[in-house]
């Protein structure tokens, strides 16, 4: 051992919460080191240059989760971040009109009464519901979940301060929150709206990266965690990052650096070291190892612990639990290079709404069969897609007059189905661009002339997204968000705490509460749980805290 | 990618809006519903004293309508509605509050008895959601009327003799009263500035030959278009209550415990326990005698008006805050609406407002004594009399 | 002065134990329903055919010896029956309580695995069924008060039952009861009949498939008893003549063939009820078995709030099972079963998948083309023998309507889905019943033919159940309480939820 190879901490996996992890760690005086498998950082917030000219944010691709105490104690806008919100959305209908989502919320009510006067009526309810339970929620998540059979003094004051929230709403409203968070989308916007184009427009973000259909309960909770983020206190906006979405790791990074630490690119963990139940360091891929006391695995849950530790050093309940860690593959990416702006038939000139996410989902129903085929191991015959053009607002994105287009599919499952056989190995060239074939048919009712446009276009499915960046089976949140895996119950009850059954090892991505999205509190968390737990003075800094 | 703007953003024109351009100076537009509509035309002193004075049309075309017609209409309102409704006549207008299970107001509003079983419901609130649910099980057609009916405020003095120049009777027209002029124009005489005045109903297409007419005949009783600002002067003299300034819809509401009970803001006389059930009835009961804060009207020493300040009791703690405080020009008091906490209300002695200044690019900070006050700031004889006067 | 001190609207099994349990507190109760026979869904049937409900395994016994019926009766002693998953190949497998066997006696390979998964989920039940058998928690004003107070500790003691368990387990269990049951049965089996049975047992009667989180709630509470299956001696008729019987001993006036058109109230408060034929029965309680959307109907909305109204219309219950009773031509054994097995309870329920593509048609308001069946072979008074089928599903919003011809495209679904096992059967059949939704909900008043008539789903459960705000049976004006299957904790024959509310309306009104 030199001083060369040992750190107070090693962190494997440089996605955005393992770099927020560091650089809080480095910000609080450790010696911090992150290793990187791919030649590249960011995990899943990349930005990638695929072809010459083009910048594509190739795997997440919008932001508004990201704390902004995590912004604001990273300093992140010093070292680089911009995001630039985006207006509206709109879903087309296949008989040439749209139902157009503006963030002007005359423009929308008028927009919405032009579909039912009923539903423009009902949209304040509706979001006055969804907007208390981001109020709810958001406390909790960069805090602890507290774990319901502890007796520890911090569980009972978590548990304590979540009774007290969930008491101050009044027994009504507390009833209230309990519907929200176990029914599902497709339910809760039948009790409010009746036009089957607002709510299928409404139901995207209740599915988006889930192994759940718009009629699954939980579903309500799943579109909240796309809509308690916030930008620049705008809750439930979302933007860009300008650059693409890997400036966030890349803004991360810079700051980790300028603290002190180190990342190590080009060569992934093989093995997480650890002797008599205590981490000794990581050895990398390429030969190389280094001693850490601490390690904090940026992986998701299954590659940690399934594919990186001797099972013998953990007891085997806790590697059952893991291994029944719901993970599931649901979502595909196109990124697509286009020479000039794609044509939107049914969109009025000068519309703004072009600028935000774009669908052609009709209804709720098609929604839930798109979930069927899936369930079946088939790409859905047809797709929720969520498409965005970020050049229109980031300059930085495409060359000057061409776009970036950004498309994210769902549904479409780890382990395909062909002749009757599911396996992930089915997904080749072929199936792939069968797959893409679909999703530009998809696209086609938006913008007819999509084909036409195409410079370059990558498609990703969930194999891909595994190989590359390392996610079990594809899955954007690093494990279904259900509520048996959320909260104390994520990764797996009785280690929702970032510490893991190996002294000294921790989880900081998206495996662990409160989950994925590019939001950097998993990171903020498991730091403030190392500094707690492994050294004496304990107290992480910052907003965060 | 374009530099345009989107056509479809933005305010939309009234039925009034051609008219009312004509008449700005100012070019001081709001949002109202959606609606581009003037808080200032002209000066806002110029406009108060031709409400207070002379006469003053405001458009109220924004403002939300209902018509709610069929057999069990009646019955679905006295539901709806903490006040009697059966106790409204035909060709009467009344005023009435509405509130949530929880006995908290969603909004209050003016329903004009047209004819039998057939109302029509005003309020600043939309609330077509709200009464759909509430007519359900109950035989009732529901009817947004919103963008139809165009509504047009005639304020002060002289409005009587405007609508007498303008060829248009209403000398029988007691205060609340309505009157169907011809199929498609309505009168009542009601308003929201505690003087005398009128509001006219018409059809949205026929709403500027209705100003036409009314121009014609007030060009010689001073009559003068106006906008909020002025309006808003006048309504806190008068007393009256804004939606979202000085009680928060609950339905609009994130923080459900910011809404508040009618007996929280002095409505209590429009609640009747005695008329059967009621939305909210059975938790007002037991809520009645447990308010827990006060709206109050306040005479504030000082002439700084005292908008947003915070109250203070004896001890210096803060136990409110002001909703509404502005000088009143014809009072001559420097008046305010405040909600202050209990048992602090009650007492109501020794509170004082925290009012801050800004003179010369400094902030400062004074402490004005806060004296009750328990009637309306300013309630004219005239408003009152009928047939009215003419000047 | 009232005619009785309480009136039962509806005399299902809710209704007769809500009335008789009032009976034996020395209330005067008055039990009416609209039907010549009493028993409600469970006793219901078609011109003397099979009942709709054709088994027991969810009836409590608490709620049995609340209204002086010893659950040892020998009309409840009957034989537990064991459950066959019907297989193509002929190798049905039989679950008995000690484990899993082939039919041909020998022990399946996933018998321990299913046991401890069973077992596990029974040990869960037995805690759920604490919260069961009292009034759903949350909505007591105040700590300080005495019904507060009783709540606290019975929380308190299903903290202590948690505890008991071990951290682990505990653990677990906050984990598994929010959980879907494809997960948590595939987590332990393999895909197959053994997991599909599981699947199966966690559907009946709801509108949801096994990937539904919440589902594993479903498959507890049905194993809340034991999950033990039996066959009342002298058919559901028996035992719902025996809660006749109780009610009758308890002073109860049953009143058979009369309906109620209106809930009278003064001033508030119930005063009574008028019946569709004129006449008024006045009483200062009124127990409605009626599910909540009708209750409203008969006082009217206008002493209700309205946020109370718009969460009772918004109440999911789409009923999903139909009845299938198919007459057997005699009493032969069915082909393709060996003849020990001919009395138990038969399930075709091949895999977790088949079940869930069994639920994907109802999504979208049609028929499974392959259902899910569960089958007794019984024999009715008039001495003839039938296959008594549950199919599901059968939505009661089908596309269309359930017209004739969709009637006899799902029976013959039925014969030929269930041929698949019992080849031949086709010719077994002398005639069928099909008994849908419709029929059911306008028999019985069960809304959309719901067994439950709410949906199990989590957000209509505990405290939500039937909606938010109304877990504690009262509803409205003062002396209206909810009885029904719609509320906490549920229907099946299982009569908690009307001893809850028989309860609830002596705390309220002793």
């Amino acid at each position: 051992m030199t001083v060369e190879n040992r750190y107070d901490v090693i962190v494997a996996g440089a996605g955005h919460n393992g770099l927020t992890a560091a650089a809080y760690l480095a910000r609080a005086g450790m010696r911090v080191l992150v290793v990187e498998k791919n030649d590249w950082i960011g995990g899943a917030a990349v930005s990638r240059s695929l072809h010459e000219g083009w910048t594509y944010s190739n795997c997440s691709y919008v932001c508004s989760l990201l704390r902004r105490e995590i912004a604001r104690d990273l300093e992140l806008p010093k070292y680089g971040l911009q995001v630039i919100p985006y207006e509206g959305g709109a879903s087309f209908t296949r008989d040439a009109d749209y139902f157009a989502y503006y963030s002007d919320h005359n423009a929308l009510k008028r927009e919405m009464a032009r579909h039912s006067a009923k539903d423009a009526d009902a949209y304040r309810g509706y979001s006055q519901a969804i907007m208390r339970q981001c109020r709810f929620i958001r406390p909790f998540l960069l805090r602890d979940a507290p774990d319901p059979a502890s007796l520890h003094p911090r569980d009972l004051g978590e548990l304590a301060y979540l009774v007290k929230k969930a008491h101050g709403q009044g027994s009504r409203e507390l009833g209230e929150t309990l519907k929200f968070w176990t029914m599902s989308i497709g339910d809760f916007l039948d009790e409010h709206f009746e036009n089957d184009l607002i709510k299928a427009h409404l139901a995207g973000s209740g599915i988006i990266g889930t192994g759940l259909g718009v009629y699954s309960p939980g579903t309500a909770y799943v579109l909240l965690h796309h809509y308690m983020g916030d930008i620049d206190g705008g809750i439930g906006a979302w933007g860009f990052a300008r650059g693409g979405m890997g400036a966030i790791s890349n803004a991360i990074a810079a700051s980790f650096k300028d603290h002190g630490g180190t990342i190590h690119t080009g060569a992934g963990v093989e093995k997480i070291l650890s002797k008599d139940g205590r981490v000794e360091g990581v050895a990398l891929e390429d030969g190389k190892v280094f001693y850490a006391p601490v390690v904090a695995s940026n992986m998701d849950i299954k590659r940690t612990v399934l594919h990186h530790i001797d099972a013998a050093e953990l007891p085997d309940d806790f590697t059952k639990a893991v291994r029944n860690f719901k993970i599931r593959g649901s979502s595909a990416k196109l990124n697509i290079a286009l020479d000039r702006f794609p044509n939107f038939p049914a969109a009025p000139e000068h519309t703004s709404f072009l600028r935000g996410d774009l669908h052609v989902s009709q209804s709720l129903f098609e929604l839930e069969k798109a979930y069927d085929d899936w369930k079946v191991g088939r790409w859905s015959e047809k797709p929720y897609i969520d498409m965005l053009i970020p050049s229109q607002i980031d300059p930085t994105m495409a060359p000057t007059g061409a776009h970036m287009m950004t498309v994210f599919v769902q549904y479409a499952p780890y382990d395909l189905e062909v002749d009757g056989v599911r396996s992930a190995e089915n997904w080749n060239e072929k199936q792939r661009t069968a797959m893409a074939e679909t999703v530009l048919d998809q696209m086609s009712v938006a913008c007819p002339d999509i084909r036409e446009r195409v410079v370059h276009m990558e498609v990703r499915s969930p194999l891909e997204i595994e190989r590359e960046v390392g996610l079990t089976e594809g899955n954007i949140f690093q494990g279904e968000l259900t509520f048996d895996q959320l909260f104390f119950n994520r990764p797996v009850p009785g280690w929702s705490q970032y510490s893991l059954p190996i002294k000294g090892l921790y989880l900081c991505g998206s495996s662990a509460h409160p989950g994925g999205g590019v939001m950097g509190a998993p990171g903020a968390n498991a730091a403030r749980a190392i500094l707690r737990n492994e050294t004496r003075h304990g107290r992480m800094k910052g907003y965060a805290a | 990618m374009s530099i345009f703007t989107d056509p479809k953003l933005g305010l939309i024109p009234g039925p009034f809006h051609k008219k009312l351009e004509e008449q700005n100076r100012a070019q001081n537009w709001y949002d109202w519903a959606g609606y581009s509509a003037p808080g200032v035309l002209d000066s806002v002193e110029f406009e108060y004293f031709a409400l207070r004075n002379q006469a003053s049309l405001f458009d109220i075309s924004p403002m939300h309508k209902y018509r709610l017609t069929g057999p069990n209409t009646t019955a679905m309102l006295n539901r709806l509605m903490t006040r009697d409704v059966r106790k409204i006549g035909v060709g009467r207008v009344g005023y009435a509050i509405w509130c949530d299970e929880e006995g908290m107001v969603i909004d209050d509003g003016t329903l004009f008895h047209l004819g039998d079983n057939d109302w029509r419901l005003c309020c600043q609130e939309q609330m077509l959601t709200w009464l759909l649910d509430a007519a359900w099980g109950f035989d009732v057609s529901v009817v947004d009327e919103t963008h139809c009916v165009a509504g047009l405020s005639l304020q002060g003095p002289t409005s009587y003799a405007v609508l007498e120049a303008a060829g248009l009777d209403v000398s029988k027209l007691k205060p609340f009263d309505l009157s169907q002029i011809h199929h498609d124009l309505m009168i009542s005489r009601t308003g929201f500035t505690g003087d005398l005045g009128y509001e006219l109903w018409c059809d949205w297409d026929k709403a500027e030959a209705l100003w036409d007419r009314l121009w014609t005949g007030g060009a010689h009783q001073g009559l003068r278009a106006i906008g909020y600002e002025a309006v808003n002067l006048a309504r806190i003299e008068a007393g009256f209550l804004t939606a979202g300034v000085d009680f928060q819809p609950v339905h609009a509401t994130e923080r459900l415990h910011r809404g508040q009970t009618p007996f929280e803001l002095g409505l209590g006389r429009l609640v009747d326990f005695n008329k059967g059930h009621f939305n909210g009835r059975r938790e007002l009961l037991s809520k009645r005698e447990t308010p827990r804060s006060l709206l109050m009207r306040f005479d504030v020493e000082g002439f700084k008006p005292s908008e947003g300040s915070l109250i203070y009791n004896r001890r210096r703690k803060e136990v409110g805050h002001i909703t509404s405080g502005i000088w009143s020009p014809t009072a001559k008091r420097n008046i305010a609406l405040a909600h202050v906490r209990m048992p602090d209300a009650s007492r109501s002695s020794g509170l004082k407002a925290e009012i801050y200044t800004l003179q010369e690019g400094k902030w400062d900070t004074r402490m004005a004594r806060l004296t009750p006050v328990n009637k309306a700031f300013f309630a004219p004889p005239r408003a009152r009399a009928t047939p009215p006067a003419r000047t | 002065m009232s005619q009785f001190d309480a009136i039962v609207i509806g005399g299902g099994v809710n209704g007769l134990i809500a009335g008789t349990l009032l009976g034996r507190r020395g209330k005067n109760v008055c039990i009416i329903e609209k039907s010549t026979r009493f028993g409600g869904m469970a006793s219901y049937s078609v011109d003397g055919g099979p009942t709709l409900a054709h088994s027991l395994y969810n009836l409590s016994p608490r709620a049995l010896s609340d209204i002086g019926i010893d659950p040892q009766h020998p009309v409840l002693s009957g034989k537990p029956v064991s459950t066959v998953s019907l297989s193509e190949d002929g190798r049905h497998i039989v679950f008995k309580n000690d484990g899993v066997y082939w039919s041909d006696g020998t022990k399946h390979p996933e018998s321990s695995a299913w046991s401890d998964l069973t077992q596990r989920l029974i040990t869960y039940g037995s805690l759920l069924r604490q919260l069961a058998e009292a009034p759903a928690p949350g909505g007591q004003k105040t700590v300080l008060s005495r019904g507060g107070l009783n709540e606290f500790l019975r929380l308190a003691k299903l903290g202590i039952g948690l505890k008991k368990l071990g951290k682990s387990e505990m653990r677990r269990f906050l984990q598994v009861v929010l959980s879907n049951v494809h997960d948590i049965i595939l987590d332990d089996l393999p895909e197959g009949p053994v997991a599909g049975l599981l699947a199966a047992d966690a559907i009946w009667g709801s509108a949801t498939g096994p990937r539904s989180p919440g589902t594993v709630f479903n498959l507890i509470y049905r194993l809340g008893h034991g999950g033990i299956i039996t066959q009342p001696a002298g058919g559901m008729s028996a035992l719902t003549d025996l809660m006749v019987e109780a009610a009758q001993k308890a002073g109860c006036v049953l009143m058979p063939k009369t309906e109620a058109s209106r809930i009278l109230l003064d001033n508030d408060t119930v005063s009574g009820v008028e019946t569709t034929d004129g006449r008024t029965i006045t009483a200062p309680i009124v127990l409605s078995n009626l599910a909540p959307k009708i209750t409203s109907q008969m006082t009217g909305p206008s002493v209700f709030d309205i946020e109370t109204i718009r969460r009772v219309r918004n109440i999911r219950a789409c009923g999903t099972a139909a009845k299938v009773n198919l007459r057997l031509k005699d009493n032969s054994p069915l082909p393709g079963l060996p003849e020990q097995l001919a009395n138990e309870r038969l399930i075709f329920a091949p895999s977790v998948e088949y079940v869930e593509a069994a639920f994907n048609p109802a999504k979208y308001r049609q028929m499974s083309k392959a259902p899910v069946i569960e089958a007794f072979k019984v024999q009715t008074a008039d001495g003839a023998s039938w296959l008594s089928t549950i199919v599901q599903y059968a939505p009661s919003d089908l596309e269309g309507g359930w017209t004739e011809s969709a009637k006899e495209k799902l029976a013959q679904t039925t014969v030929e889905t269930l041929s698949r096992s019992l080849p031949g059967l086709g010719d077994h059949i002398s005639g069928k019943q099909v008994i849908t939704q419709d029929q059911i909900e306008s028999a019985t008043g069960a809304p959309g033919g719901h067994w439950h008539h709410a949906e199990m789903a989590l957000d209509q459960l505990l405290t939500l159940r039937p909606a938010n705000g109304m877990a504690r049976y009262s509803m409205g004006p003062k002396g209206l309480f909810q009885c029904g299957a719609a509320t906490h904790p549920g229907g099946d024959v299982m009569g908690l939820a009307g001893r809850n509310a028989a309860l609830a309306a002596l705390e309220a009104q002793p």
